[in-house]
Protein backbone atom coordinates (compact mmCIF):
# COMPACT_ATOMS: atom_id res chain seq x y z
CA UNK A 1 0.00 0.00 0.00
CA UNK A 2 1.59 3.04 -1.23
CA UNK A 3 0.54 6.69 -0.32
CA UNK A 4 1.34 8.63 -3.95
CA UNK A 5 0.94 12.02 -5.25
CA UNK A 6 -0.74 12.78 -8.69
CA UNK A 7 1.82 13.68 -11.09
CA UNK A 8 0.17 14.57 -14.01
CA UNK A 9 -3.47 14.56 -15.76
CA UNK A 10 -4.23 14.85 -19.56
CA UNK A 11 -7.28 14.18 -21.54
CA UNK A 12 -7.07 11.57 -24.37
CA UNK A 13 -10.83 11.38 -25.57
CA UNK A 14 -13.87 13.21 -25.07
CA UNK A 15 -14.55 12.54 -21.19
CA UNK A 16 -11.60 9.94 -21.01
CA UNK A 17 -8.70 11.31 -18.63
CA UNK A 18 -5.15 9.38 -18.12
CA UNK A 19 -3.69 10.24 -14.55
CA UNK A 20 -0.44 9.44 -13.16
CA UNK A 21 1.35 8.80 -10.10
CA UNK A 22 4.61 8.16 -8.63
CA UNK A 23 4.69 4.28 -7.80
CA UNK A 24 8.12 2.64 -8.12
CA UNK A 25 7.44 -1.11 -7.15
CA UNK A 26 4.54 -1.18 -9.09
CA UNK A 27 6.27 0.81 -12.16
CA UNK A 28 8.65 -2.25 -12.52
CA UNK A 29 6.45 -4.79 -11.22
CA UNK A 30 3.38 -4.42 -13.05
CA UNK A 31 2.13 -6.58 -16.22
CA UNK A 32 -0.42 -6.12 -18.75
CA UNK A 33 -4.07 -6.99 -17.46
CA UNK A 34 -3.18 -6.02 -13.63
CA UNK A 35 -4.77 -3.08 -11.89
CA UNK A 36 -4.18 -1.07 -9.49
CA UNK A 37 -7.06 -0.11 -6.12
CA UNK A 38 -6.94 3.70 -5.47
CA UNK A 39 -8.41 5.28 -3.10
CA UNK A 40 -8.09 8.99 -1.54
CA UNK A 41 -8.84 10.61 1.34
CA UNK A 42 -12.38 12.06 1.37
CA UNK A 43 -13.49 9.93 -1.35
CA UNK A 44 -15.96 6.74 -1.15
CA UNK A 45 -15.67 4.36 1.31
CA UNK A 46 -14.18 1.47 -1.12
CA UNK A 47 -11.16 1.92 -3.39
CA UNK A 48 -11.72 2.11 -7.40
CA UNK A 49 -9.64 -0.40 -9.68
CA UNK A 50 -8.10 0.59 -12.57
CA UNK A 51 -6.22 -1.72 -15.33
CA UNK A 52 -2.68 -0.05 -14.97
CA UNK A 53 -2.53 2.07 -18.61
CA UNK A 54 1.09 2.93 -18.60
CA UNK A 55 4.61 2.08 -16.31
CA UNK A 56 7.61 3.93 -17.42
CA UNK A 57 10.44 4.65 -15.21
CA UNK A 58 9.03 5.35 -11.34
CA UNK A 59 5.50 6.65 -12.71
CA UNK A 60 2.66 4.61 -13.29
CA UNK A 61 -0.75 6.11 -15.36
CA UNK A 62 -4.48 5.04 -15.03
CA UNK A 63 -7.23 5.84 -17.55
CA UNK A 64 -10.85 7.11 -16.43
CA UNK A 65 -13.60 8.40 -17.43
CA UNK A 66 -16.06 10.49 -14.60
CA UNK A 67 -18.99 7.28 -14.13
CA UNK A 68 -19.96 8.50 -10.81
CA UNK A 69 -18.70 10.30 -7.67
CA UNK A 70 -15.73 8.41 -7.06
CA UNK A 71 -14.18 9.07 -10.77
CA UNK A 72 -15.44 12.58 -10.42
CA UNK A 73 -13.30 13.14 -7.67
CA UNK A 74 -10.53 11.72 -9.12
CA UNK A 75 -10.52 13.74 -11.89
CA UNK A 76 -10.96 16.96 -9.56
CA UNK A 77 -7.82 16.03 -8.29
CA UNK A 78 -4.37 18.43 -8.64
CA UNK A 79 -1.02 17.44 -9.53
CA UNK A 80 0.58 16.45 -5.76
CA UNK A 81 -3.11 15.24 -4.20
CA UNK A 82 -2.50 12.19 -2.77
CA UNK A 83 -3.64 8.63 -3.83
CA UNK A 84 -3.41 5.54 -1.41
CA UNK A 85 -2.63 2.86 -3.99
CA UNK A 86 -2.62 -1.07 -3.95
CA UNK A 87 -1.35 -2.86 -6.38
CA UNK A 88 -0.12 -4.27 -9.27
CA UNK A 89 -3.38 -7.22 -8.20
CA UNK A 90 -4.55 -9.73 -10.29
CA UNK A 91 -3.23 -12.23 -12.91
CA UNK A 92 -2.61 -10.12 -15.82
CA UNK A 93 -2.43 -11.07 -20.36
CA UNK A 94 -0.37 -14.32 -20.70
CA UNK A 95 2.46 -13.58 -23.88
CA UNK A 96 3.65 -17.45 -24.05
CA UNK A 97 3.29 -19.77 -26.86
CA UNK A 98 5.65 -18.41 -29.61
CA UNK A 99 2.67 -16.93 -31.44
CA UNK A 100 4.25 -14.45 -34.42
CA UNK A 101 1.18 -12.10 -34.12
CA UNK A 102 -1.11 -10.50 -31.48
CA UNK A 103 -4.44 -8.61 -32.42
CA UNK A 104 -5.65 -6.50 -29.98
CA UNK A 105 -8.81 -5.48 -29.11
CA UNK A 106 -10.64 -2.46 -27.41
CA UNK A 107 -13.63 -0.86 -26.45
CA UNK A 108 -13.91 2.75 -24.71
CA UNK A 109 -12.22 2.34 -21.75
CA UNK A 110 -10.98 -1.16 -22.83
CA UNK A 111 -7.82 0.91 -24.18
CA UNK A 112 -7.22 1.06 -20.08
CA UNK A 113 -4.85 -2.34 -20.67
CA UNK A 114 -3.61 -2.27 -24.10
CA UNK A 115 -0.75 0.01 -24.21
CA UNK A 116 0.98 -2.59 -21.71
CA UNK A 117 -0.19 -5.36 -23.56
CA UNK A 118 1.39 -4.22 -26.93
CA UNK A 119 4.70 -3.32 -24.86
CA UNK A 120 4.87 -7.19 -23.68
CA UNK A 121 3.27 -8.30 -26.74
CA UNK A 122 6.33 -7.04 -28.11
CA UNK A 123 8.66 -7.94 -25.95
CA UNK A 124 7.33 -11.41 -26.62
CA UNK A 125 8.62 -11.22 -30.12
CA UNK A 126 4.89 -10.26 -31.65
CA UNK A 127 3.71 -8.16 -34.09
CA UNK A 128 0.71 -6.09 -32.75
CA UNK A 129 -2.52 -5.26 -34.40
CA UNK A 130 -4.68 -2.53 -32.27
CA UNK A 131 -7.99 -2.33 -33.01
CA UNK A 132 -10.05 0.35 -30.91
CA UNK A 133 -13.72 1.26 -31.16
CA UNK A 134 -15.78 3.55 -29.29
CA UNK A 135 -19.09 5.13 -30.16
CA UNK A 136 -17.95 8.28 -32.19
CA UNK A 137 -14.88 9.31 -33.49
CA UNK A 138 -14.25 11.82 -30.15
CA UNK A 139 -14.62 8.89 -27.97
CA UNK A 140 -11.65 7.34 -29.41
CA UNK A 141 -8.21 7.21 -27.44
CA UNK A 142 -5.82 9.17 -29.10
CA UNK A 143 -2.87 7.18 -27.82
CA UNK A 144 -2.32 3.82 -29.41
CA UNK A 145 0.33 1.94 -30.31
CA UNK A 146 0.61 -0.97 -32.85
CA UNK A 147 2.69 -1.71 -35.72
CA UNK A 148 -1.40 -1.73 -37.46
CA UNK A 149 -4.11 0.52 -36.08
CA UNK A 150 -7.36 0.01 -36.89
CA UNK A 151 -10.34 2.50 -35.92
CA UNK A 152 -13.71 1.55 -35.27
CA UNK A 153 -17.26 3.92 -34.49
CA UNK A 154 -20.85 2.88 -34.00
CA UNK A 155 -21.68 5.89 -36.25
CA UNK A 156 -18.93 5.49 -38.32
CA UNK A 157 -17.25 8.92 -37.93
CA UNK A 158 -14.00 7.40 -37.92
CA UNK A 159 -12.39 3.97 -39.20
CA UNK A 160 -14.88 0.73 -39.95
CA UNK A 161 -18.47 1.65 -39.15
CA UNK A 162 -19.75 -0.93 -36.54
CA UNK A 163 -17.58 -2.91 -33.45
CA UNK A 164 -14.48 -3.22 -33.00
CA UNK A 165 -14.94 -6.90 -32.49
CA UNK A 166 -16.24 -7.13 -36.05
CA UNK A 167 -13.24 -4.59 -37.42
CA UNK A 168 -10.85 -6.75 -35.93
CA UNK A 169 -8.42 -9.47 -38.09
CA UNK A 170 -8.21 -13.55 -36.89
CA UNK A 171 -5.04 -14.11 -35.09
CA UNK A 172 -3.14 -17.08 -32.95
CA UNK A 173 -3.78 -14.59 -29.83
CA UNK A 174 -6.63 -12.35 -29.06
CA UNK A 175 -6.22 -9.94 -26.21
CA UNK A 176 -10.08 -7.75 -25.32
CA UNK A 177 -10.79 -5.39 -23.05
CA UNK A 178 -14.30 -3.49 -22.88
CA UNK A 179 -17.64 -3.40 -22.40
CA UNK A 180 -18.86 -7.00 -21.14
CA UNK A 181 -21.13 -7.03 -24.28
CA UNK A 182 -18.33 -6.41 -26.11
CA UNK A 183 -16.27 -9.39 -24.17
CA UNK A 184 -18.84 -11.36 -24.76
CA UNK A 185 -19.20 -10.97 -28.74
CA UNK A 186 -15.50 -11.58 -28.64
CA UNK A 187 -16.13 -14.73 -26.71
CA UNK A 188 -18.19 -16.54 -29.65
CA UNK A 189 -15.57 -15.42 -32.30
CA UNK A 190 -12.32 -16.20 -30.64
CA UNK A 191 -13.01 -18.45 -27.93
CA UNK A 192 -9.46 -18.59 -26.92
CA UNK A 193 -9.19 -15.30 -26.64
CA UNK A 194 -7.98 -13.60 -23.61
CA UNK A 195 -10.62 -10.88 -22.11
CA UNK A 196 -10.31 -8.86 -19.19
CA UNK A 197 -13.37 -8.63 -17.26
CA UNK A 198 -15.02 -6.12 -15.47
CA UNK A 199 -16.72 -6.51 -12.20
CA UNK A 200 -18.24 -4.74 -9.02
CA UNK A 201 -14.80 -5.49 -6.80
CA UNK A 202 -14.99 -4.43 -2.76
CA UNK A 203 -11.08 -5.46 -1.73
CA UNK A 204 -9.17 -6.37 -4.54
CA UNK A 205 -7.38 -8.68 -2.67
CA UNK A 206 -9.43 -11.77 -2.78
CA UNK A 207 -11.18 -12.10 0.96
CA UNK A 208 -14.35 -10.09 -0.11
CA UNK A 209 -15.77 -12.46 -2.44
CA UNK A 210 -17.63 -9.38 -4.34
CA UNK A 211 -16.07 -9.64 -7.43
CA UNK A 212 -17.60 -13.08 -8.92
CA UNK A 213 -17.41 -14.21 -11.77
CA UNK A 214 -19.35 -17.04 -13.25
CA UNK A 215 -17.94 -20.04 -14.75
CA UNK A 216 -18.69 -22.11 -17.37
CA UNK A 217 -17.77 -25.00 -15.74
CA UNK A 218 -20.13 -23.86 -12.78
CA UNK A 219 -19.74 -21.90 -9.97
CA UNK A 220 -17.67 -18.45 -9.29
CA UNK A 221 -13.85 -17.12 -8.93
CA UNK A 222 -12.56 -13.67 -8.21
CA UNK A 223 -11.87 -11.13 -10.52
CA UNK A 224 -9.13 -9.67 -8.39
CA UNK A 225 -7.50 -12.96 -8.21
CA UNK A 226 -7.78 -15.79 -10.85
CA UNK A 227 -9.04 -12.41 -12.87
CA UNK A 228 -9.39 -10.01 -14.25
CA UNK A 229 -7.78 -11.74 -17.67
CA UNK A 230 -9.99 -14.91 -18.27
CA UNK A 231 -10.00 -17.37 -21.31
CA UNK A 232 -13.33 -16.29 -22.84
CA UNK A 233 -14.65 -19.44 -23.50
CA UNK A 234 -14.17 -20.13 -19.61
CA UNK A 235 -16.25 -17.51 -18.42
CA UNK A 236 -20.02 -17.65 -18.47
CA UNK A 237 -21.50 -14.46 -20.50
CA UNK A 238 -24.91 -14.83 -19.45
CA UNK A 239 -24.78 -14.43 -15.86
CA UNK A 240 -22.13 -11.66 -15.98
CA UNK A 241 -23.94 -8.51 -15.92
CA UNK A 242 -23.62 -6.55 -19.05
CA UNK A 243 -23.11 -3.23 -18.25
CA UNK A 244 -21.59 -1.59 -14.77
CA UNK A 245 -21.24 1.99 -13.73
CA UNK A 246 -17.94 1.62 -12.76
CA UNK A 247 -15.55 -1.20 -12.98
CA UNK A 248 -12.01 -2.32 -13.55
CA UNK A 249 -11.52 -0.91 -16.52
CA UNK A 250 -14.86 1.44 -17.18
CA UNK B 1 6.70 0.55 29.33
CA UNK B 2 4.24 -1.76 27.06
CA UNK B 3 0.71 -1.69 27.39
CA UNK B 4 -1.09 -4.73 28.49
CA UNK B 5 -3.60 -5.50 25.24
CA UNK B 6 -3.86 -8.87 26.30
CA UNK B 7 -7.89 -10.10 27.06
CA UNK B 8 -9.92 -12.90 27.94
CA UNK B 9 -12.76 -13.44 25.92
CA UNK B 10 -15.34 -16.76 25.59
CA UNK B 11 -12.50 -19.45 27.20
CA UNK B 12 -9.66 -17.54 25.47
CA UNK B 13 -6.64 -15.42 26.32
CA UNK B 14 -5.90 -13.62 23.57
CA UNK B 15 -3.12 -11.48 22.46
CA UNK B 16 -4.92 -8.38 22.17
CA UNK B 17 -8.30 -6.52 21.33
CA UNK B 18 -8.87 -6.64 17.50
CA UNK B 19 -10.03 -9.25 15.86
CA UNK B 20 -10.72 -10.05 12.05
CA UNK B 21 -14.52 -10.58 11.18
CA UNK B 22 -15.65 -13.53 9.24
CA UNK B 23 -15.95 -12.81 5.32
CA UNK B 24 -13.29 -9.85 5.29
CA UNK B 25 -10.04 -12.14 6.06
CA UNK B 26 -10.95 -14.70 3.86
CA UNK B 27 -9.38 -18.08 5.55
CA UNK B 28 -6.45 -15.74 6.26
CA UNK B 29 -4.11 -16.97 3.68
CA UNK B 30 -4.79 -14.01 1.28
CA UNK B 31 -3.02 -11.63 4.02
CA UNK B 32 0.79 -11.10 4.36
CA UNK B 33 2.62 -12.04 7.55
CA UNK B 34 2.94 -8.34 8.09
CA UNK B 35 -0.53 -7.68 9.10
CA UNK B 36 -1.17 -10.20 11.06
CA UNK B 37 1.49 -9.36 14.11
CA UNK B 38 -1.64 -7.38 15.67
CA UNK B 39 -4.47 -9.88 15.67
CA UNK B 40 -5.70 -11.18 18.68
CA UNK B 41 -7.89 -13.70 17.01
CA UNK B 42 -9.20 -14.54 13.29
CA UNK B 43 -13.01 -15.35 12.42
CA UNK B 44 -12.82 -17.59 9.02
CA UNK B 45 -14.89 -16.96 6.10
CA UNK B 46 -18.47 -18.36 7.08
CA UNK B 47 -18.49 -22.31 6.13
CA UNK B 48 -20.94 -24.66 5.72
CA UNK B 49 -20.70 -28.66 5.95
CA UNK B 50 -20.98 -28.85 2.05
CA UNK B 51 -19.27 -26.66 -0.69
CA UNK B 52 -21.27 -23.25 -1.53
CA UNK B 53 -21.66 -21.33 -4.97
CA UNK B 54 -22.63 -18.27 -3.32
CA UNK B 55 -25.47 -15.96 -5.21
CA UNK B 56 -25.00 -14.33 -8.83
CA UNK B 57 -23.27 -11.30 -9.20
CA UNK B 58 -23.51 -8.18 -9.18
CA UNK B 59 -22.52 -9.23 -4.97
CA UNK B 60 -22.03 -5.61 -3.78
CA UNK B 61 -22.83 -1.89 -4.31
CA UNK B 62 -21.62 0.79 -2.60
CA UNK B 63 -23.73 2.94 -0.05
CA UNK B 64 -23.06 5.99 1.62
CA UNK B 65 -20.32 5.21 3.85
CA UNK B 66 -20.97 1.55 3.69
CA UNK B 67 -21.65 -1.32 1.04
CA UNK B 68 -24.23 -4.17 1.16
CA UNK B 69 -22.98 -7.33 0.01
CA UNK B 70 -24.82 -10.38 -1.07
CA UNK B 71 -22.30 -13.33 -1.46
CA UNK B 72 -24.08 -15.48 0.30
CA UNK B 73 -21.42 -17.93 2.29
CA UNK B 74 -19.60 -19.23 -0.75
CA UNK B 75 -17.53 -21.07 0.49
CA UNK B 76 -15.46 -24.53 -0.27
CA UNK B 77 -17.37 -27.04 2.76
CA UNK B 78 -15.55 -28.85 5.71
CA UNK B 79 -13.93 -30.96 4.02
CA UNK B 80 -11.89 -28.38 2.20
CA UNK B 81 -11.53 -26.29 5.18
CA UNK B 82 -10.00 -29.21 7.31
CA UNK B 83 -7.40 -29.92 4.00
CA UNK B 84 -6.34 -26.62 2.91
CA UNK B 85 -6.67 -24.18 5.64
CA UNK B 86 -6.36 -25.91 8.98
CA UNK B 87 -3.32 -27.00 8.88
CA UNK B 88 -2.38 -23.49 8.16
CA UNK B 89 -3.79 -22.20 11.01
CA UNK B 90 -2.22 -25.07 13.40
CA UNK B 91 1.20 -23.22 12.43
CA UNK B 92 0.01 -19.73 13.93
CA UNK B 93 0.83 -17.17 16.57
CA UNK B 94 -2.93 -16.43 16.86
CA UNK B 95 -6.59 -18.83 17.33
CA UNK B 96 -8.90 -19.14 14.50
CA UNK B 97 -11.81 -19.44 14.91
CA UNK B 98 -14.50 -21.14 12.17
CA UNK B 99 -17.80 -19.37 11.77
CA UNK B 100 -20.41 -21.94 10.88
CA UNK B 101 -23.96 -22.03 9.62
CA UNK B 102 -26.35 -24.89 8.66
CA UNK B 103 -30.30 -25.09 7.58
CA UNK B 104 -30.90 -26.86 10.41
CA UNK B 105 -29.61 -27.00 13.96
CA UNK B 106 -28.62 -30.58 13.42
CA UNK B 107 -26.59 -29.62 10.35
CA UNK B 108 -24.87 -26.85 12.36
CA UNK B 109 -24.14 -29.72 15.17
CA UNK B 110 -22.65 -32.02 12.61
CA UNK B 111 -20.49 -29.26 11.03
CA UNK B 112 -19.34 -29.02 14.75
CA UNK B 113 -18.67 -32.71 15.27
CA UNK B 114 -16.87 -32.53 11.99
CA UNK B 115 -14.39 -29.32 12.64
CA UNK B 116 -14.37 -30.36 16.47
CA UNK B 117 -10.37 -31.67 17.50
CA UNK B 118 -9.19 -30.70 14.36
CA UNK B 119 -5.71 -29.07 14.87
CA UNK B 120 -5.83 -25.08 14.17
CA UNK B 121 -9.61 -25.16 15.14
CA UNK B 122 -9.36 -23.40 18.00
CA UNK B 123 -13.15 -22.47 18.18
CA UNK B 124 -16.31 -21.97 16.42
CA UNK B 125 -18.21 -18.86 15.80
CA UNK B 126 -21.72 -19.69 15.24
CA UNK B 127 -23.15 -17.55 12.37
CA UNK B 128 -27.21 -17.18 13.17
CA UNK B 129 -27.24 -14.15 11.04
CA UNK B 130 -26.08 -14.17 7.53
CA UNK B 131 -29.02 -11.90 5.61
CA UNK B 132 -27.80 -13.60 2.12
CA UNK B 133 -29.06 -17.22 2.05
CA UNK B 134 -32.55 -18.48 1.48
CA UNK B 135 -32.63 -20.58 4.75
CA UNK B 136 -31.02 -20.52 7.86
CA UNK B 137 -29.16 -17.89 8.57
CA UNK B 138 -30.78 -14.59 9.91
CA UNK B 139 -33.97 -16.60 10.42
CA UNK B 140 -32.35 -18.76 13.62
CA UNK B 141 -31.13 -14.99 15.02
CA UNK B 142 -34.40 -13.36 15.34
CA UNK B 143 -36.04 -15.79 17.06
CA UNK B 144 -35.01 -16.31 20.70
CA UNK B 145 -35.75 -20.22 20.72
CA UNK B 146 -34.20 -21.57 17.44
CA UNK B 147 -31.22 -19.14 18.31
CA UNK B 148 -31.12 -21.21 21.71
CA UNK B 149 -31.82 -24.51 20.20
CA UNK B 150 -28.57 -24.15 17.37
CA UNK B 151 -26.51 -22.78 20.31
CA UNK B 152 -27.30 -25.89 22.71
CA UNK B 153 -27.26 -27.93 19.28
CA UNK B 154 -23.56 -27.02 18.99
CA UNK B 155 -22.29 -26.51 22.50
CA UNK B 156 -23.48 -30.19 23.10
CA UNK B 157 -20.66 -31.07 20.38
CA UNK B 158 -17.56 -29.84 21.22
CA UNK B 159 -15.66 -28.19 24.36
CA UNK B 160 -13.93 -25.51 22.15
CA UNK B 161 -14.99 -22.38 22.88
CA UNK B 162 -18.65 -21.41 21.23
CA UNK B 163 -19.18 -17.57 20.02
CA UNK B 164 -22.96 -16.58 18.55
CA UNK B 165 -22.79 -13.88 15.84
CA UNK B 166 -25.97 -11.71 16.17
CA UNK B 167 -28.19 -10.34 13.85
CA UNK B 168 -29.59 -6.62 14.51
CA UNK B 169 -32.65 -7.31 12.95
CA UNK B 170 -34.73 -7.77 15.92
CA UNK B 171 -36.97 -5.61 17.97
CA UNK B 172 -34.61 -6.80 21.24
CA UNK B 173 -31.29 -7.76 21.26
CA UNK B 174 -31.02 -8.58 24.71
CA UNK B 175 -33.84 -11.35 25.02
CA UNK B 176 -32.02 -13.47 22.04
CA UNK B 177 -28.38 -12.27 23.84
CA UNK B 178 -30.00 -14.19 27.23
CA UNK B 179 -31.26 -16.90 25.21
CA UNK B 180 -28.31 -18.15 23.69
CA UNK B 181 -26.35 -17.21 26.64
CA UNK B 182 -28.61 -19.83 28.66
CA UNK B 183 -27.90 -21.96 25.71
CA UNK B 184 -24.42 -21.81 26.57
CA UNK B 185 -22.74 -19.57 24.61
CA UNK B 186 -19.22 -18.44 25.59
CA UNK B 187 -19.66 -15.08 24.12
CA UNK B 188 -21.27 -12.97 22.12
CA UNK B 189 -20.39 -11.20 18.81
CA UNK B 190 -23.01 -8.32 18.28
CA UNK B 191 -23.59 -6.83 15.30
CA UNK B 192 -23.63 -8.95 12.27
CA UNK B 193 -24.54 -6.95 8.89
CA UNK B 194 -28.42 -4.84 8.40
CA UNK B 195 -30.52 -6.20 5.85
CA UNK B 196 -30.42 -3.40 2.82
CA UNK B 197 -31.72 -2.52 -0.27
CA UNK B 198 -30.18 -0.24 -3.00
CA UNK B 199 -31.37 0.33 -6.68
CA UNK B 200 -30.12 0.67 -9.86
CA UNK B 201 -32.16 3.76 -11.82
CA UNK B 202 -30.83 2.62 -14.81
CA UNK B 203 -32.23 -0.72 -14.68
CA UNK B 204 -35.19 0.13 -12.41
CA UNK B 205 -34.04 -3.19 -10.05
CA UNK B 206 -32.32 -3.60 -7.31
CA UNK B 207 -28.43 -2.98 -7.74
CA UNK B 208 -27.56 -6.77 -6.06
CA UNK B 209 -28.86 -9.72 -7.59
CA UNK B 210 -29.93 -10.82 -4.41
CA UNK B 211 -32.33 -8.07 -3.99
CA UNK B 212 -31.20 -7.53 -1.03
CA UNK B 213 -27.97 -7.69 0.70
CA UNK B 214 -26.22 -6.69 4.53
CA UNK B 215 -25.26 -3.32 5.00
CA UNK B 216 -21.82 -2.90 6.63
CA UNK B 217 -18.98 0.00 6.92
CA UNK B 218 -18.97 2.96 9.01
CA UNK B 219 -22.52 3.52 8.34
CA UNK B 220 -23.64 1.44 10.38
CA UNK B 221 -21.46 2.14 13.50
CA UNK B 222 -23.45 4.17 15.85
CA UNK B 223 -26.35 1.54 15.64
CA UNK B 224 -23.73 -1.06 16.44
CA UNK B 225 -22.73 0.48 19.18
CA UNK B 226 -26.19 0.75 21.02
CA UNK B 227 -26.67 -2.84 20.20
CA UNK B 228 -23.65 -3.89 21.59
CA UNK B 229 -24.15 -2.16 24.45
CA UNK B 230 -27.76 -3.57 24.59
CA UNK B 231 -25.76 -6.94 24.40
CA UNK B 232 -23.57 -6.71 26.85
CA UNK B 233 -26.06 -5.06 29.49
CA UNK B 234 -28.01 -8.11 29.43
CA UNK B 235 -25.94 -10.84 29.78
CA UNK B 236 -22.44 -11.92 31.64
CA UNK B 237 -20.72 -13.59 28.81
CA UNK B 238 -18.20 -11.10 27.21
CA UNK B 239 -19.39 -9.28 24.28
CA UNK B 240 -17.56 -8.93 20.97
CA UNK B 241 -18.26 -5.47 19.49
CA UNK B 242 -18.31 -5.77 15.42
CA UNK B 243 -19.58 -2.75 12.90
CA UNK B 244 -18.14 0.07 11.01
CA UNK B 245 -14.57 0.37 12.92
CA UNK B 246 -12.07 1.75 11.05
CA UNK B 247 -9.75 3.66 13.34
CA UNK B 248 -8.63 3.11 17.13
CA UNK B 249 -11.44 5.36 18.20
CA UNK B 250 -14.02 3.48 17.04
CA UNK B 251 -13.04 0.86 18.56
CA UNK B 252 -12.62 2.16 21.78
CA UNK B 253 -16.20 3.59 21.54
CA UNK B 254 -17.05 0.00 21.93
CA UNK B 255 -15.04 -1.61 24.33
CA UNK B 256 -16.24 1.50 26.87
CA UNK B 257 -19.91 0.91 25.63
CA UNK B 258 -19.35 -2.81 27.31
CA UNK B 259 -17.81 -4.82 24.76
CA UNK B 260 -14.60 -7.02 25.68
CA UNK B 261 -13.31 -7.01 22.31
CA UNK B 262 -14.08 -5.78 18.81
CA UNK B 263 -13.77 -7.08 15.25
CA UNK B 264 -13.06 -5.28 12.41
CA UNK B 265 -14.45 -6.35 9.59
CA UNK B 266 -14.61 -3.99 6.25
CA UNK B 267 -11.91 -1.76 6.97
CA UNK B 268 -9.77 -4.38 5.77
CA UNK B 269 -11.61 -4.25 2.11
CA UNK B 270 -10.22 -0.23 2.44
CA UNK B 271 -7.14 -0.70 4.13
CA UNK B 272 -5.14 -4.17 4.60
CA UNK B 273 -3.46 -2.51 7.58
CA UNK B 274 -6.52 -1.55 9.16
CA UNK B 275 -6.46 -4.02 12.07
CA UNK B 276 -2.62 -4.00 13.02
CA UNK B 277 -3.62 0.34 13.24
CA UNK B 278 -6.60 -0.40 15.28
CA UNK B 279 -4.70 -2.07 17.76
CA UNK B 280 -1.75 0.34 17.42
CA UNK B 281 -4.09 2.77 18.24
CA UNK B 282 -5.66 1.60 21.34
CA UNK B 283 -2.24 1.40 23.10
CA UNK B 284 -0.91 4.75 22.06
CA UNK B 285 -4.60 5.90 23.27
CA UNK B 286 -4.02 3.97 26.24
CA UNK B 287 -0.72 4.94 27.00
CA UNK B 288 -1.03 8.62 26.57
CA UNK B 289 -3.68 8.19 29.32
CA UNK B 290 -1.50 5.92 31.81
CA UNK B 291 -3.49 3.05 31.83
CA UNK B 292 -1.24 0.02 32.67
CA UNK B 293 -3.43 -2.35 30.83
CA UNK B 294 -6.57 -2.43 28.47
CA UNK B 295 -8.90 -3.80 31.38
CA UNK B 296 -7.82 -0.03 33.22
CA UNK B 297 -10.29 1.38 30.48
CA UNK B 298 -13.16 2.78 32.12
CA UNK B 299 -16.34 1.21 30.92
CA UNK B 300 -20.12 2.80 30.92
CA UNK B 301 -21.85 -0.56 31.24
CA UNK B 302 -25.09 0.40 33.64
CA UNK B 303 -26.95 -3.57 34.43
CA UNK B 304 -30.74 -3.84 33.00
Amino acid sequence: MLDTPVTGKRQVARGMFVIGMHAPEIASAVRAGQFVNLGWSAGPLLRRPFSVYRAEGEHIEVVLKAVGSGTGQMLAMEVGDRLSCLGPLGRGFEFGGGAREAVLVSGGLGVAPMLLAARDARTAGMKVTWVHGARTAAELCSEMDGDTVIWATDDGSQGMAGSAVAAAPDADVVLACGPNRMLAAAAERWPEAQVAVETYMGCGTGVCLGCAVPLKRGGYDRACKEGPVYRAADIDWAALPSHLPYAVVA
Amino acid sequence: MTTDMSVAVGGMKLRGPVLAASGTFGYGTEVPLVERRALGAMVSKGIFLRPREGTAPPRIAETPSGMLNAIGLQGPGADALVRDYAPQWAEWDFPVLVNINGESASEYAELTSRLDGVPGVAGFEINISCPNVEQGGMFFGNDPRAAATVTEAVRKRTKLPVWVKLTPMVSDIGVIARAVESAGADALCAINTFVGMSIDLNAYRPRLSFRTGGLSGPAIRPLAVHLAHQAARAVRIPVIGIGGIARAEDALEFLVAGCTAVQVGTATFVNPKAIAEVHDGIASFLEARAFRSLADLPRYLPRD
